[in-house]
């Protein structure tokens, strides 16, 4: 197996991700779909420690921050998506116009 | 052998269940599927040889992201989520970007091809927990401190008003 | 003391003003205020006159403090002092001294005696201002506020419509002359490139200025003495300005506005003698002056217009002495005649204080009823026509000494007239005070005056006997103005003895006569009154003077309704009305380009903005997948485009 393999099965996995952020109506699927794009980051840069550096260990503790950040992220936007949703009895981002002049 | 037939099941699992991810009515499928998709990650993790990053997949991504949305999908799905449409009016130029993006992340594969591993994977944990209270001290203890702050704030806004 | 001469115009401004704003509260209802800084001035100016004579002063004495600058030159204000002026501080003071005492009798009761007081000292100011400046500007400005101060007390009365016509008489004539004094002013000037009056006569002593632009000057110059001293022409508003009281009158044939014209002349005599035409010029204006004023008089009925003909002809006398070059004389006379005139008009006052009219046809007979009065008319004549020994008799033979030796045809202008003065004179006497009563109410009414009036008078009639012969003693006054300089012309050698003898028989002879005809044979005047109406009528109407200057009033009215209309009809209605209408046409065009293309151009602006904020509005969705999807594009066509070559 080499490299590009894997980039690409990371390039797949992310471009999918953008689609979901960019057509999913439901705020709940954007986040999903946000943690699949940080997912294919995560691919690449073990990857990238595994083909091109091996013997060191950036890329893992990059990793390793990154997944610990997308926790962080996702406690606290679901958080306020629940706050959202209490407020304004709707998942869909559509709705989430009220900034709008 | 046994490493291509890994590699392609797993990403064809990765795939098919991001696909789902995105494309599902029910938003709790999705977050099944999303499930899914993240023990995939953790397989290819795996197949590279990350120990210690894969444990961190399966305990955080799997055991702790997937779950908490279910809960939220749970708690905040709604009957009328399954008949309505969940795809946006902008799929069809979004799907042209997206083409236009994957074509261009082709092409810069194509500079890394060819290139195989040349020493066999070996156990990470012993120096990643080294880096982490060596060197990575700083950067390890600032992010429990983003974690304790993101645990502060959502259990503030989660918070029921008293009125 | 000279150094405190700058004081005493100062405080007589100040004096008018503070009389004006506090004289209700100042004891005499201001009146004290005022006769004290003249008495202080008199008596100021009287040492001066001793201390001169003694050879204590150095003259002149000049001191200043600048003013303003413009260009190189620079004004100042400051006082110039030499033999010249202390006689006529000495004047001023006297006479407005005595006239201020006096009009506490004269003026009492009048309900604006306070503003009349604080006129009074205004007018003193001014003249006392004059006479001291050390450069024409101030000279200037003084002469005009004579002008003004003229034009109040003339006009004191001015409820009477002919007081205050007679005030704009005075003001508007004077002010004719002024116009040629500035431009005199100017060219002099000019021709020195100074105000000052020190230098002014330092540059015409030596020469600096040419003969011709000297003389054009100061024929300019004289025409502002003209208005003043009420020259021939312009003598028109003198006998009116009989109109004002009585000591006003006498203030301002006396001392004050009538010799500052003599004054002016001779403050710049080394200017007039540069040029003979100039000289000529003065010479001959005076001798005119003097001979039509005098015959004037002749046919005159008033009191006081009779008076004030005399000071007219007498100014000529003065103005004819200095243009033949007898300047000591011309001052002389000056002098002497301030205080007999200025008797005279006091001691007339008087009478008509007594009887309340003008006219000498109702008077008659009034010796008896006014003793003093009768007393010092009489001497003030008699100083007036030059009997000897009294004070006109000394001045007017220097003057006819020194018209003669300049030109016989002078002299005989003179001789005339001092003949015409004693007839005239005697005939006023004679029909004021002697004869019977014409209007025994009038004169059973008649009084002796207080002695707050008559008091002035005695010492009037004192001056006027004595100071032609104390003055005239060891040249006293010849060495106090002390002119020094070369005459343009040669003067003839006289017997001066011959002169003086035949003046004093004229005088004599032709007082007698009036004296006679009018008291022993009145048919006799009415007859010949009678016989040459014609003449008698001319006379009267002053030779038509008043008409002609009525008649360029009139020719210039017509010339201005032509004027206007030719405005009105041709400049207003073509070019005036046709520059409105074009400018109108213009500012519709200019209305219909701003409509049409600038605000359009304004408008379209304002559209196009609008249009591109309407298209731009439409990517603010309020979507937050809308901004997101914007990004992910802008990224993956950057990413193409990078990727594309390579």
């Amino acid at each position: 197996m080499t490299l590009s393999h894997y980039l690409a099965l990371s390039g797949a996995l992310f471009t999918i991700g953008l689609f979901g952020v960019l057509t999913r109506r439901n705020i709940i699927g954007i986040l999903m779909s946000i943690e699949l794009m940080l997912n294919a980051a995560n691919i690449n840069f073990v990857a990238f420690n595994r083909f091109l550096y091996p013997g060191q260990h950036l890329g893992h503790l990059t990793v390793i921050f990154i997944i610990t950040l997308a926790a962080a992220e996702v406690v606290v936007g679901l958080a306020l998506v629940m706050t959202i949703y209490k407020n304004l009895k709707s998942a869909y981002v559509e709705d989430y116009n009220i900034l709008k002049g | 052998m046994i490493e291509q037939i890994v590699f392609y099941l797993l990403a064809a699992v990765i795939v098919l269940s991001a696909l789902g991810v995105v494309l599902l009515r029910n938003v709790m499928h999705s977050a099944l599927s999303l499930g899914l998709c993240l023990a995939g990650v953790a397989g290819i993790f795996a197949s590279l040889g990350s120990d210690f990053v894969f444990a961190a997949q399966i305990l955080v991504y799997v055991g702790g992201i997937a779950v908490l949305i279910l809960f939220v999908v749970l708690l905040a799905g709604s009957a009328s989520d399954l008949i309505t449409r969940q795809i946006n009016s902008q799929w069809l130029p979004s799907l042209v970007i997206c083409a236009a993006f994957i074509w261009s992340y082709l092409r810069i594969t194509a500079y890394f091809s060819g290139i195989a591993a040349k020493s066999a994977p070996a156990p990470t944990v012993r120096a990643i927990a080294g880096a982490m209270l060596g060197d990575y001290a700083v950067p390890f203890e600032l992010i429990s401190v983003v974690l304790l702050a993101s645990m502060t704030g959502a259990a503030l806004f989660a918070r029921r008003k008293e009125e | 003391m000279l150094e405190y001469v700058f004081i005493l115009p100062l405080l007589s401004f100040a004096v008018a003003g503070i009389i004006l704003a506090f004289g209700k509260w100042l004891p005499g209802k201001g009146a004290s205020a005022g006769i004290a800084v003249a008495a202080w001035g008199f008596v100021q100016a009287l040492f001066m006159f001793v201390k001169a004579m003694r050879g204590g002063l150095t003259l002149p004495y000049e001191a200043s403090i600048p003013w303003f600058s413009f260009g190189p030159h620079q004004a100042t204000l400051g006082v110039y002092v030499d033999g010249l002026t202390i006689a006529m501080l000495i004047v001023v003071t006297a006479v407005s001294l005595l006239v201020q005492i006096y009009s506490l009798g004269y003026m009492r009761g009048d309900p604006r005696f306070k503003r009349y007081y604080s006129y009074l000292s205004l007018f003193t100011a001014s003249m006392l201002g004059l006479t001291v400046s050390d450069n024409m500007l101030v000279f200037f400005m003084c002469w005009e506020l004579v002008g003004v101060c003229s034009y109040l007390l003339i006009g004191f009365w001015f409820e009477k419509p002919s007081a205050a016509y007679a005030g704009k008489k005075a003001f508007i004539t004077t002010k004719l002359g002024d116009l040629g004094f500035l431009v005199g002013l100017l060219s002099l000037f000019y021709c020195t490139g100074t105000f000052r009056i020190s230098q002014i006569l330092e540059l015409a002593h030596i020469g600096f200025i040419p003969p011709a632009a000297a003389g054009a000057a100061a024929i300019l110059l004289f025409l502002g003495a003209v208005g003043k001293s009420a020259q021939f022409p312009l003598l028109i508003w003198l006998p009116d300005a009989m109109e004002g009281p009585s000591p006003v009158s006498a203030l301002i044939h006396a001392a004050t506005m009538v010799a500052a014209g003599v004054y002016m002349v001779a403050r710049l005599y080394a200017v007039y003698i540069l040029s003979p035409a100039a000289m000529d010029t003065v010479a001959w204006t005076g001798a005119i002056t003097a001979f039509t004023a005098a015959s004037m008089a002749l046919v005159c009925f008033d009191l006081k217009r009779v008076l004030a003909f005399s000071t007219v002809s007498q100014l000529g006398y003065m103005m004819l002495a200095l243009g033949a070059g007898g300047f000591t004389a011309g001052l002389f006379h000056l002098t002497t005649h301030a205080y007999f005139k200025a008797l005279l008009f006091l001691a007339a006052g008087s009478v008509i204080h007594a009887v309340h009219s003008n006219d000498m046809r109702e008077m008659g007979a009034l010796k008896n009823k006014m003793p003093i009065t009768y007393i010092t008319f009489l001497l003030g004549t008699l100083a007036l026509v030059g009997i000897p020994p009294f004070a006109g008799f000394f001045s007017k033979d220097e003057i006819l000494a020194a018209a003669l030796a300049r030109s016989p045809y002078l002299y005989a202008f003179g001789a005339v007239t001092a003949a015409l003065t004693a007839f005239y004179m005697a005939r006023a006497l004679v029909m004021t005070f002697h004869g019977t009563p014409k209007d025994p109410g009038k004169y059973n009414h008649a009084h002796e005056s207080p002695p707050v009036m008559t008091g002035p008078l005695i010492l009037l009639a004192a001056a006027s006997v004595v100071s032609g012969w104390a003055l005239s003693r060891h040249e006293i006054f010849a060495r106090l103005v002390n002119f020094e300089g070369v005459l343009p012309f040669e003067l003839r050698h006289i017997s001066h003895g011959a002169v003086a003898l035949y003046a004093g028989i004229t005088a004599v002879l032709s007082m007698g006569l009036g004296a006679w005809l009018y008291k022993a044979r009145p048919g006799i005047p009415a007859m010949l009154r009678g016989k040459f109406a014609a003449i008698a009528a001319l006379l009267d109407r002053r030779y038509g003077l008043d008409a002609f200057f009525l008649k360029i009033v009139a020719v210039s009215d017509s010339l201005s309704a032509v004027l206007f209309s030719f405005d009105f009809n041709f400049l207003d209605a073509i070019a005036i009305d046709g520059w409105a209408w074009l400018t109108e046409k213009f500012s519709r065009l200019q209305r219909w380009f701003d409509d049409n293309i600038v605000d359009a151009a304004v408008d379209a602006t304002g559209t196009v903005t609008l249009f591109a904020g309407r298209l731009t509005r439409r990517a603010q969705t309020g979507l937050v997948q809308n901004y997101l999807f914007f990004v992910a594009a802008a990224v993956s066509i950057f990413a193409a485009m990078a990727f594309a070559t390579g």
